[in-house]
């Protein structure tokens, strides 16, 4: 009983964990502007997110060691110097899109200016990292995400044609009267929404930081498997909604507040408080997670002790790493910089950095004298390839589609 | 005396850029760079220290930003001359296919000065670390 309890918790933190700043943006946009024509790369990318975290998450059972560790030793000291580097930046992004959307949420709430809420965003997450346990971080704020279930509620209570919307799920194509470069940007977008860097991070340090071993590979995958894809499927929630209320009235989603509307218009008042406390929820959850995963890829490349498992004194220089990552992202989001365009890049550059964390787990997961028999099922391998192979695409038409659509206007 | 898991390896195999585990199971930095010796003349060199640190990083990484790496490594040391942290060979428990475990506690090495000082100087001062 105690384990199904807690198995059924670790997948609705996976569910509200899924879901942050990346994929609110980029389902209302799409949702608005394309309908469901684009419903397809949303299950690409959770389908690559579920294979790329079950590798990454069995590979940290197994061995005790996260994803940065296995970087640096399969990749050598200078190709995995890059690959941190990436990280770390993409890191800073996404905490600066995360600081952003939490501000905005309470911007929201208040009427007042975003900008007065980043710098007390930035201490709040940073006193969550400094202070709170681990698994308290991880449950409150995955349980109060899943209040992103009222957008499948709204869906029915809107005037939602379910006919149309299937009829675009099954049959995508550029609708009329849209750029067919941009449809694709927006595709790689949701993309990189759905299987983002931090999270894979996150992922496979926090897997070390509650002890996984390898019998905790079931928990892991009952995670991986179950909790990401109804993630998926509430990004989905979001952006059908936003086709019967927004696409009519031809709006172009550039505000957080307008991802919100649909479940404005279902409920009122009584809607837009769930959206609220999930959204804050969501993003707040994730600036944390985005500041502690720069702290692990940095930590874990040097070999320095890392974790909140240890107490601050005994992991000093992964403390410092994400105290400066948070300054750093609070400063860059108080520029004023629209954090929506922030994220917008965070996701886009995101999705073009997948391949270089992801390669190294794929070569680790099927090392035999690594994992036992834990390696890697043939058609694991067949599947994570062709990801791969997709993964590389994506990360190579991203930057071109970024300049060539001035980021998707 | 050192347990080797396997009989013959390379150094990219087991040994380089690999996790250092101290006795209490802490991490202690990572190799960066080996020492080997000629312990008598006609003999076959012998591996003497694991080195740690900036001044065996930088070289490794090579070019501009390896030799910048190691400049700020080598300017705060305390100890002139850029000779690299040692951990001597003499001091690895056991080498597997994970990890190198030592038998000296992190506290006890050279290598622990960086830690020591964010510890003390930055977050030992920030209220509500508990140790």
């Amino acid at each position: 009983m105690k384990a199904v309890l807690s198995m059924t918790l670790g997948v609705m933190t996976a569910i509200g964990g899924f879901v942050d700043i990346g994929n609110l943006v980029t389902s209302g946009i799409t949702g608005a502007r394309f309908g469901m024509t684009l419903a397809w790369a949303v299950l690409v990318g959770t389908a690559g997110m579920v294979l790329f975290a079950e590798m990454a998450g069995r590979v940290t059972a197994v061995t005790r060691k996260p994803i940065f560790h296995v970087v640096r030793e399969r990749l050598g000291v200078r190709v995995s110097l890059v690959n941190a580097a990436a990280s770390t930046f993409l890191n800073l992004i996404t905490l600066a899109a995360e600081i952003g959307g939490v501000s905005l949420v309470l911007q929201m709430v208040t009427g007042i200016s975003y900008l007065i809420w980043v710098p007390l965003a930035g201490l709040a997450a940073w006193l969550v990292i400094w202070r709170m346990p681990f698994q308290w971080m991880e449950n409150i704020f995955g349980l109060l995400g899943l209040g992103m279930i009222v957008f499948v509620v709204a869906l029915f209570r809107l005037p939602t044609d379910w006919h149309a919307l299937w009829h675009q799920v099954i049959s995508p194509a550029v609708p009329a009267g849209q750029p067919a470069p941009t449809w694709w940007f927006y595709a790689v977008s949701l993309i990189g929404a759905c299987i983002v860097p931090y999270q894979v991070i996150f992922f496979s340090s926090g897997g070390r930081e509650e002890g996984w071993t390898s019998k905790s590979i079931t928990e892991m995958r009952v995670n991986a498997l179950i909790g990401f894809p109804l993630g998926g499927l509430l990004s989905l929630a979001i952006m059908a909604a936003a086709v019967p209320v927004l696409q009519p009235l031809n709006i172009q989603v550039s505000h957080l507040d307008q991802v919100a509307l649909p479940v404005a218009s279902a409920f009122g008042r009584a809607g837009l408080a769930f959206v609220f406390v999930s959204f804050f929820a969501a993003t707040f959850a994730a600036a944390a997670e985005s500041a502690l995963s720069s702290g692990y890829s940095v930590a874990q490349y040097m070999g320095w002790s890392w974790g909140k498992r240890h107490p601050p004194s005994a992991a000093a220089r992964f403390h410092l790493v994400c105290l400066a990552s948070v300054i750093a992202a609070t400063a860059f989001t108080l520029t004023t910089i629209d954090p929506v365009t922030v994220t917008i890049f965070a996701v886009v550059l995101g999705a073009a950095a997948v391949p270089l964390t992801y390669f190294p787990i794929l070569i680790v997961a099927n090392d035999a004298r690594v994992m036992g028999q834990r390696v890697n099922r043939r058609w694991v391998n067949a599947a994570g390839t062709f990801f791969l192979t997709i993964m590389v695409v994506v990360s190579l038409v991203s930057v071109p589609l970024l300049i060539i659509t001035k980021a998707g206007q | 005396m050192t347990r080797w898991d396997e009989d013959e390896f390379t150094a990219n195999d087991l040994l380089l850029d690999r996790e250092l585990i101290d006795c209490h199971g802490m991490p202690a930095g990572r190799v960066d760079d080996l020492e080997l010796s000629d312990p008598e003349p006609g003999e076959p060199p012998v591996l003497t220290a694991l080195l740690c640190g900036p001044t065996a990083f930088g070289p490794r990484l090579g070019g501009r930003l390896g030799t910048w790496w190691q400049a700020i490594g080598r300017r705060l040391r305390l100890v002139s001359g850029s000779y690299p942290n040692r951990i001597d060979a003499g001091l690895i428990d056991h080498v597997d296919r994970l990890e190198i475990t030592l038998l000296a506690a992190r506290e006890h090495l050279d290598s622990y000065r960086f830690r020591r000082w964010t510890e003390e100087k930055i977050i030992g001062r920030i209220p509500g670390d508990t140790t």
